[in-house]
Parts: structure tokens; C-alpha cells; sequence
């Protein structure tokens, strides 16, 4: 069995949904982040990868669901409760008269945690303790701040006045990310690419943020510049101990740069586990396919390699009992119902 | 191997405010028929441009400075727009890296993707039809004047075949537009009927109704004469039952009788779709011939069979036997005037050699290119582009010497004259805000070569072609005539309606991984996400059916599953079409699936050449070393390798390899002197002072060594196994 690791719990999602209108972006997704370790999503563009990490950071007000950091309850959603607190008030009508006062107590509690939500969800922060990289390093910096301004932004914001502070603080992060002080003063278009997301890098580092949601950070960068992206984030990592939650669809960098790894499908969670094992032991239909489509750099096995095609409809048969999150070996959880779990068991212990 | 596009000694600029950007310099390559052609690199290391060249739509501040795109007896870099514009899109065809500046915004999805073919294919026919008639009357004439046959019989022969020729090829794109919409029936068939079975909520009505409609419009005679009884007997009974058949709620399975009916039409369209082809060609003639005979009596292989017999005895030997002694004979009285074009070259060749004048040389040009273009064999199928190009090759470089004769002198006045006001200002002690823009000085000498290259390699193709005059065999040739001949008469027939155009955009829309095309189609572009955005642009480069494709990183935007999904979309086109493709990417995995050759450019060179598994199992440049460890595979574990820095600024070209700062294994001589290409084997070259036999030798970096290792064992491996 592959390592689990046990450490500290930082971060945990709880039954997050953020809906939009009709579409749900995610539905329903568990997971916990432990402190140290990067935590890698992955799926399709429009699984709700991306609107995951910004759900974790309040760039949203998230529909339903709670999420802990460090143990404190961060963000809340409403819906749930709203429709509790329906569905009771329906069923009140109806009910018999023994249980109408069950029903009333039932409803006055969801009123409370109701109001409770929208507490947590208007007061708390979470953006001293995470921070967030965006994928498009040209869109994501402001052309008009120098880099010093935009590094110094989130300090700012935070308060901090001291202007030598600021600046010295600046200059560190600057040379954290493998830059140089002469850089603060210049604007994000004199810089590469590659340069432009060390920026991005070092204003998220300066607020030393327990945790650092990465949304595909190098997908827009070019391949020799990519490496030098992901061994700065290793660097950090290893040396501040700072917590990386990575989105990417590029899976051999996930792979590469990963302890655990998520697969999303749809706005749902599939399969979730050690990144060995899950490369190792795929197990839902769609992680397979996943799989399967890795280009290598190897023209010979390039040749041979067959795609599995993801058919919702034809790989899981759900008219007789829906599928949930289920633990089919330590660590590894999958998305399935009784038949499959079973099945998966089987095939993990071949 | 046929080579389809050749890319010789290719130089372009570009002007910009702070001096001159070299973005290609010097490249050569070729793209043979039916492969693909990788050109790897950074952004900034010219592909693109190399890409835009070809398709003439360079940005307007380039300068080509040099070199040739061979082309179907053209070069690209000099025809008019005119010419252009028959190419372009219809013949080569460009996937855009850019998604969002490659749409209209203010026009449909679906126009923008029928507009091509639509546009196209009337001139396409019209341009079929002109070269059908010209060949067949070429052949006509050399067929009377090597006394072959007489005029009356060559008439006979070239007028039956025109005849029967563009008939057949009419029946037999009836009878594809009906293959086409019978599999697209049966497709929506099957999606139905599986739907139903797993009790998915569907417009049973609506959709049994449109596969029916299509069911009914098929023309060919040839496609349904069968079928067409039962064909009709279970349309109506379905039409009979359908308004009786009501969904429950939550249960969505088909009534017995309906599914009953649906089965049978599903079996009838697959059995349709699996009978024999018959052989148009063939029975063409023989229907021209027996008019009176009812074909449809017979089975089609039968068929097949006999047309064979009666066309190979009546019609095909005479004129195969006929059309090689026209071509032999032509080809030799073309081979005599190729030699008259030679002498007249050599003899004109000293005088470029020495000081020229203008009109000294015009004249000169004008007399060699009426010598060559005396040399040229219409009936070869295969152009010498040399001598087709020749025109517009050594014009160019002769008005281009003379032009830069007078302007050079007056470039250099302009610089001097800026430079001594800028001294003045700096010494007055004025605050100077302005910089001098560096002199555009062409070497005359290069221009002079240039002209002499042309002559040159024209001489050395006609010898070429005079010393391999023996060898060839005209039977084959004829045949490849014939060939051409039909290859022309399909596109004369190949007609495209806005129903046919639009029903073609809808399914390669579904290809591309577009859900609900059919709603889509009449969306605009901004309704879309970047990668469904992607999709459209792949779908329009793709319907115009052009020879060669350009990819210009069609894939970076999109996540691995569709990803895969376009590249083995952009294969299957190329094994189906048999496509040339050229890809330019940054992404070497991507590269490893598609590629048959790659080319490695930086800084606007080819570093190294050679076939995919040159590049990725024996790499030789320390580039493409650093390119191969800097990205993670799935068994990487160790430190990624970047490469430090940036690639070099181009207005200001490094005089040695461009590479040597950025190289760990970076010589003295790296700095100083541009490294030439090395001939590693025949396929593979690359451009590093390494391989000079003075070189130390060094090993290939380990990780690399590592990886290329556990490839091979793992493809052993996997060999075993299967075996």
C-alpha cells in the first residue's frame, strides 16, 4: 500500500455545490488538504476544477456546502438549509399534530444555522492564509502598476503602512521567486512569460500564506519555461512548507508534482488518491480515459497507445442504486455504487 | 518519396522601431507526401512566421530577404495575390494558434464554417474541368504527332474517355452523398435505440421523423436498387405506428412495435452501407457503350467483373499503349530543347559571373527564360518546380540586385547624415530622446549569388533530368496520367449544396467534440469557451479538404482528452485524405504521437533534423537535450532540468550558436562561429560544434540516457507480450 499521508489536517471540504443559475459548476465534493503536502485537481476544462479553488478562496459565495480551515468554519452555503427549512414547512402542513412540534423545532434549528452561514459567510477571511496563482500571467497582473505595486497590494490591503517594510518585504519575496530588487520598479510587460509568473508567485508569497491554490500555472508558459516554474514552487514547498493545492490537466506535470491527486468529472469528485496508486490502480471509467490519453515522448509506444473513449451512459449501469464517494482501499476513494465497489475491490487485489 | 512543399534557404525580417528583428534565418526542409512535419521550438523562435510564409500573410512590416517555397511549380514567396488566393485556404490550409482573432465575431458559427466550401467549390470545378480538358488535349496532339495514332482515332479516344470518364464520376458522388447520409441515419439510429434502452429522455418523434426524411432522399440508382422495396415498406410502417406511440413519465423505453420497426430499418441501412461498391469507372464505359442493356439485373460484383473485361478489351490497353508512346514521344522532343536550354544557360552563366549592367542582364533573363520554359514537358504530371519557378526566381533577384544597387547608397547617406546630427546633439548637450534607426545595407555580393544559384541549380536539374531520361518507364507514367485524368474528373462532378455543406460542418462539428452541433451551428463566437472556440477553427481548416495542412499549435489551449481527441481527429484526416501536415508546436509529447519528422528551431534556425525516432532516441543538440529533460514524463522523479534564461534578442543575432549562452556545454567556438549542419546519419542532422570530429565527446545527459532506456524496455516488453 502506498504511503497515506497523516499529517495535520488544513484545509476540509464539506458537500461543497456552487451552482450557477441551472448549470452545476461543482456538486456535492468532499476533500481534505494536509498541511505540507500538494494536493493536485485534475479533469477536462469545464469539470469545475477551477471554480473549486476559487470557491475555496471566497472568490464566490459558494451555494452549499462548508469548508474548514485549520479547523475554523470559513465558508458556508445557504441553500441546503433554505430548502431544509421548504421541505419542513410543506411537510408542517400535512403532518399529523403529534409531530407538527418536532417539525417546528426541526425548522427553528436550520433558521439558526442559517443565519450562522451567512455570518461565517460575510465576516470570514481566508486570504491571509491561502493565496491564489492564476493561470494567464498577461490578463492577471494590472499593466499599469509596476511590480512593486503589485506586489505590495495584499500588504496594503492588509494594512501594513510602513513604506520600508513594504519595500523590504517586496525585495524578498522578489528574490524568493528568482528575481532581482531592480525588477520592482519596471512594469509586468517588460517581462517573459516565465517571468510574468514569478510575479504572480511572489505576490502571493508575500503574505507567507499557509496555502497556495495554483490554477494552471504553467499551462500558458512554454515547455523549458514550465520546468522552471514548477521547481520554484517545489523550492518554496520545501522550504517554507507551505501547502499547494495544483490544478492542472497536463497530468504528467500533475504526476510529477502531486502527493495526492483528484479527478473531476462533470462538477463531481471521482477518484481520489496517493498519486502513485492512482496511476498505478485506476479504477473509474474516466480516470482510465484520463490515463489514456498522456501524450509521451516516445514515438514508439505513441504508436500503440489506444485511447479509451469515457461513456457516461455505457460504463456505469445507476438505474438500480446511484453512486457515492466510497473508500475501496486505504486512501483511495472512487465515485460508484455497491456492484462497482465491489468490482474495483476485486480488481485491486488481482 | 514525392516531395510536396520545399522550403529552400528561407530568410524574413522584420522592421521594427528599434532596428531590423532577424526571425528566420536561412532554414531549408521538406515536407514529403502524406507525412507530418513537426517543427518544434520556444515561442519567439520563428515557426510561426516560417508558417505564415507559406501562406503568404506575413505581417506588413516583413521583409523576405531571401530564399524559395516550392509549391506545384510555384514559389509561394512570388506569385501575385491572385495566385495566392486559389492556394490559399483551398489547398493549404492553416489552423490558427489564436482562436479568438482567427473568427468573425460578427458572423454565425455555421457560415463561417460553410463560407469555404461553399465559395470554393465552384471554381474548384470550374479550375477541374480547365485542367481535365487542357491535359486531355495536350495528350490528344502528342498522341497525333508521334504518329501513335491517326487524327481521327486519337479524337475517338480522347472524346470517349472525356465522355464516360466525367458520367462515371457524376454516379459515383451520387452514390457517396448517399453512403454519407445513410451512415449518418444510421448513426442517429443507433444513439436513439441505445438511448431508449438505458430509458433517456429523447424527442422520439421529432428524431425518428428527420432520419426518415433523410431515409428518403436517396438519388443513386446504384445505392438503393436492392433495397428500395423494403426501404419503403418499413418507412411506412414506422410512419403508420409513430403517432400512436406516447412517453410515460420516467419511462422512456420504445413501444414493442416501434422498436420492432426501428430494428428492421437500423438492419436494412447497415446492410446498405455494407454492399459491394460497384466500380464506376468501369461500368461507365460500359453503359456508353451497351445503353440499351439493364444493368440493374445484374449483381454488382458481377457487374464489376464484366465491365472490367469488356473496358480493358475495348477501350483501356489501346489507350494506355497509345498514350505511352505520345508521352515517350513528347518527352523526348522536350529532352532535346532541355539540352538547347542548357547551353544557352552555360553560355549566358559568365556574364552574370562578371560586373552586369541592367539592361545587359534583363535581356540575358529574358532569353534563358524563354530557352527553359521551351524545356518544359506539359505532360509530366510530376512538375520540376526549378524550371517552373524559374521566371519568377530569376527575376526577382535580378530586379532585386539592381534595386539595392541604387538604394543601398542612399540608406547609407540617410544613416550617416542621422548619425552626425545625433553626435552634434550629444556634443551640444542637449537631452537626446531619439535613437538612430541601423542602416538596412543588402550585400550586393549575396544578391549576385543568389542569381547564380538560380541558374545554377536549373542547370544541374535539366542534366538531372536528361541523365535519367533512360530510366523511365512510360507505362507507369501513363497510368499516372490516367490517374490525374480521374482525380480531375472527381473534383469537375463534386458539387456541394448549402444542405450537403451544412450536414458536412454538423458532423465535423460532432468530430471536433462539440456537443449539440445542430444548435450550435447558428451560434455566434463569443458564445463559445476558448477550446469549443479551438474546435470551430479546426473544423473550418478542415472542410476546405486542402493538400497540406499547417497546425499551428492547435492544441495548447485544450485539456489532454480532447486534446487526443483532435489529434487523432487530425490523423485519421491524414490517412484518410492523405494529407501532408506540418505542426508547429512548443509540447515534444504531442509531437511523439503526430510527427514522422522533426524539425527543432531556435532563435530562427533549424537546430536539429531528422525522423521522430532520431529526435527522441538518439537527440543530438544540447537544445534538444534540455527540451527533453525539462519536461516531466509520467516516471519522472529527479529535479526537472530547466533551461536558464531567456532566448536571445533577434534584432541583435548572436554571431555564434544562438543556444551557447543558455548551454551548459557551451565551447569557445560556440561563441565565435555558427556551428554548420552535421550529417549524424542520412535522416538525421543537427547544427552543433559537438559533432566536429575535433570535439570532445560527451555523452547524452542522464536523465535522458535514463528515460530512453526505460522507453525501450518498456516497448520490449510490450512487444512480448503481445506476441
Amino acid at each position: 500500500m502506498p504511503e497515506i499521508k497523516t499529517g495535520e489536517e488544513l484545509l476540509r471540504v464539506e458537500h461543497l455545490c456552487q451552482y450557477f443559475g441551472r448549470t452545476k459548476a461543482v456538486d456535492d465534493v468532499n476533500f481534505s488538504v494536509y498541511k505540507g503536502e500538494v494536493f493536485g485537481l485534475v479533469g477536462e476544462s469545464g469539470c469545475g476544477k477551477t471554480t473549486t479553488g476559487r470557491s475555496i478562496i471566497k472568490i464566490y459565495d459558494i451555494t452549499s456546502g462548508d469548508i474548514y480551515l485549520e479547523g475554523k468554519h470559513v465558508a458556508a452555503g445557504t441553500l441546503a438549509h433554505k430548502q431544509a427549512i421548504k421541505e419542513a414547512g410543506a411537510k408542517l402542513k400535512t403532518a399529523p399534530e403529534n409531530e407538527k412540534e418536532a417539525l417546528k423545532k426541526e425548522i427553528e434549528k436550520e433558521r439558526e444555522a442559517l443565519k450562522e452561514a451567512k455570518r461565517v459567510q460575510k465576516k470570514e477571511k481566508v486570504v491571509d492564509k491561502i493565496q491564489m496563482i492564476f493561470q494567464d500571467p498577461i490578463a492577471s497582473l494590472d499593466p499599469r502598476m509596476t511590480v512593486r505595486e503589485i506586489i505590495a497590494e495584499g500588504l496594503i490591503i492588509k494594512g501594513e503602512k510602513d513604506k520600508k517594510l513594504i519595500d523590504q518585504k517586496v525585495y524578498e519575496a522578489l528574490e524568493k521567486v528568482g528575481l532581482v530588487r531592480e525588477h520592482a520598479g519596471r512594469y509586468p510587460h517588460e517581462f517573459s512569460g516565465g517571468q510574468r509568473q514569478r510575479i504572480g508567485i511572489a505576490r502571493s508569497v508575500i503574505m507567507h500564506p499557509e496555502m497556495i491554490i495554483a490554477d494552471e500555472p504553467v499551462s500558458a508558459l512554454d515547455v523549458s519555461i514550465q520546468a522552471q516554474v514548477i521547481n520554484l514552487l517545489n523550492d518554496l514547498r520545501k522550504e517554507y512548507g507551505i501547502t499547494i493545492m495544483f490544478i492542472a490537466h497536463d497530468l504528467s506535470v500533475v504526476k510529477y508534482f502531486s502527493d495526492r491527486i483528484g479527478v473531476m468529472y462533470y462538477g463531481k469528485m471521482v477518484e481520489l488518491a496517493s498519486s502513485d496508486e492512482l496511476f498505478a490502480h485506476p479504477l473509474h471509467p474516466y480516470t482510465k480515459s484520463l490515463l489514456s490519453a498522456i501524450p509521451l515522448p516516445d514515438p514508439d509506444s505513441e504508436k500503440k497507445r489506444k485511447r479509451l473513449v469515457y461513456n457516461k451512459l455505457k460504463d456505469h449501469d445507476y438505474s438500480k442504486q446511484g453512486p457515492t464517494m466510497r473508500e475501496v482501499a486505504p486512501g483511495h476513494f472512487v465515485y460508484c455504487n455497491d456492484e462497482e465497489e465491489a468490482r474495483y475491490k476485486k480488481e485491486l487485489s488481482r | 518519396m514525392d516531395k510536396i512543399l520545399e522550403v529552400k534557404n528561407l530568410k524574413i525580417s522584420f522592421r521594427t522601431n528599434s532596428g531590423i528583428l532577424r526571425a528566420v534565418r536561412d532554414i531549408s526542409f521538406d515536407l514529403e507526401k502524406g507525412r507530418t512535419l513537426a517543427i518544434v521550438g520556444e515561442s519567439g523562435s520563428g515557426k510561426s512566421v516560417t508558417s505564415k510564409a507559406i501562406l503568404g500573410i506575413l505581417a506588413g512590416n516583413s521583409i523576405i530577404e531571401g530564399g524559395e517555397i516550392l509549391y506545384d511549380g510555384m514559389d509561394l514567396l512570388k506569385i501575385s495575390e491572385d495566385e495566392m488566393h486559389k492556394i490559399r485556404g483551398d489547398k493549404i490550409s492553416m489552423i490558427f494558434q489564436d482562436p479568438l482573432s482567427s473568427l468573425n465575431p460578427i458572423v454565425k458559427i455555421g457560415r463561417q464554417i460553410t463560407e469555404a466550401t461553399l465559395l470554393k467549390n465552384k471554381a474548384n470545378r470550374k479550375d477541374a474541368r480547365k485542367q481535365f480538358n487542357h491535359t486531355l488535349a495536350l495528350l490528344k496532339s502528342a498522341m497525333i504527332e508521334s504518329g501513335a495514332a491517326d487524327e481521327a482515332k486519337a479524337k475517338e479516344l480522347c472524346s470517349t474517355f472525356d465522355d464516360f470518364c466525367i458520367n462515371a464520376n457524376k454516379h459515383e458522388h451520387a452514390y457517396n452523398v448517399d453512403f454519407d447520409t445513410c451512415e449518418d441515419c444510421l448513426a442517429h439510429l443507433k444513439d436513439l435505440l441505445f438511448k431508449a434502452e438505458k430509458n433517456q429522455k429523447q424527442n422520439v418523434k421529432s428524431l425518428v421523423r428527420d432520419i426518415l426524411k433523410k431515409s428518403e432522399k436517396f438519388k443513386s440508382e446504384f445505392f438503393v436498387r436492392e433495397y428500395k422495396k423494403r426501404l419503403e415498406e418499413v418507412t411506412k410502417r414506422v410512419e403508420e405506428i409513430l403517432p400512436s406511440y406516447k412517453p410515460v413519465q420516467d419511462d422512456n423505453h420504445l413501444s414493442a412495435d416501434l422498436k420492432k420497426a426501428l430494428t428492421e430499418l437500423e438492419t436494412i441501412l447497415s446492410e446498405m452501407l455494407e454492399q459491394t461498391k460497384p466500380n464506376f469507372f468501369r461500368i461507365g464505359y460500359y453503359t456508353l457503350k451497351n445503353p440499351s442493356e439493364d444493368i440493374f439485373a445484374i449483381p454488382i460484383a458481377e457487374l464489376n467483373e464484366k465491365a472490367l473485361a469488356f473496358l480493358d478489351q475495348n477501350f483501356m490497353l489501346e489507350f494506355l499503349q497509345i498514350t505511352e508512346k505520345a508521352l515517350k514521344f513528347s518527352s523526348d522532343k522536350y529532352l532535346a530543347k532541355k539540352k538547347e536550354a542548357v547551353e544557352v544557360l552555360k553560355k549566358e552563366l559568365p556574364y552574370f559571373e562578371g560586373a552586369i549592367d541592367q539592361k545587359g542582364a534583363t535581356d540575358r533573363a529574358k532569353i534563358m527564360i524563354k530557352a527553359v520554359q521551351a524545356g518544359i514537358d506539359p505532360l509530366e504530371i510530376k512538375k520540376d518546380n526549378r524550371a517552373y519557378t524559374f521566371v519568377t526566381s530569376i527575376n526577382d533577384a535580378v530586379s532585386r540586385y539592381f534595386r539595392f544597387e541604387k538604394e543601398n547608397p542612399k540608406e547609407q547617406k540617410r544613416f550617416d547624415k542621422e548619425n552626425e546630427k545625433l553626435e552634434k546633439a550629444k556634443f551640444k548637450g542637449k537631452k537626446v530622446d531619439w535613437k538612430v534607426v541601423p542602416a538596412n545595407i543588402v550585400d550586393l555580393d549575396l544578391l549576385k549569388e543568389n542569381m547564380l544559384h538560380v541558374i545554377n541549380g536549373l542547370i544541374e536539374n535539366y542534366e538531372k533530368a536528361e541523365a535519367n531520361h533512360a530510366a523511365i518507364d512510360f507505362k507507369e507514367r501513363s497510368l499516372e496520367l490516367v490517374d490525374f485524368l480521374k482525380d480531375r474528373a472527381s473534383k469537375v462532378v463534386y458539387r456541394i449544396t448549402r444542405s450537403m455543406a451544412k450536414e458536412n460542418a454538423i458532423k465535423l462539428m460532432e468530430e471536433v467534440g462539440i456537443s449539440e452541433p445542430r444548435m450550435r451551428y447558428n451560434q455566434y463566437p463569443f458564445e463559445f469557451s476558448g477550446g469549443m472556440r479551438q474546435r470551430i477553427v479546426i473544423a473550418i481548416a478542415l472542410t476546405a479538404d486542402p493538400e497540406i495542412l499547417i497546425c499551428d499549435e492547435p492544441t495548447t489551449a485544450l485539456d489532454v482528452t480532447i486534446q487526443a481527441q483532435i489529434l487523432e481527429l487530425i490523423n485519421d484526416l491524414k490517412r484518410s485524405r492523405n494529407l501532408s501536415i506540418i505542426f508547429i508546436t512548443h509540447d515534444l509529447g504531442v509531437v511523439a504521437n503526430m510527427a514522422d519528422d522533426i524539425a527543432v528551431m531556435y532563435a530562427g534556425k533549424i537546430v536539429e533534423q531528422g525522423t521522430a525516432s532520431d529526435i527522441f532516441y538518439d537527440p543530438r543538440h544540447p537544445y534538444t537535450w534540455a527540451l527533453l529533460s525539462s519536461m516531466p514524463d509520467l516516471d519522472t522523479k529527479e529535479k526537472l532540468e530547466s533551461i536558464p534564461g531567456t532566448p536571445p534578442n533577434m534584432i541583435y543575432p548572436p554571431v555564434g550558436d544562438a543556444f551557447a549562452e543558455r548551454n551548459k556545454y557551451a565551447m569557445q567556438i560556440d561563441f565565435e562561429m555558427q556551428p554548420p549542419m552535421f550529417e549524424v546519419s542520412e535522416t538525421h542532422k543537427a547544427a552543433t560544434w559537438l559533432l566536429h570530429p575535433d570535439a570532445p565527446k560527451l555523452e547524452t545527459p542522464e536523465t535522458i540516457r535514463n528515460r530512453i532506456a526505460r522507453m525501450k524496455a518498456k516497448n520490449n516488453n510490450g512487444g512480448e507480450t503481445n506476441a
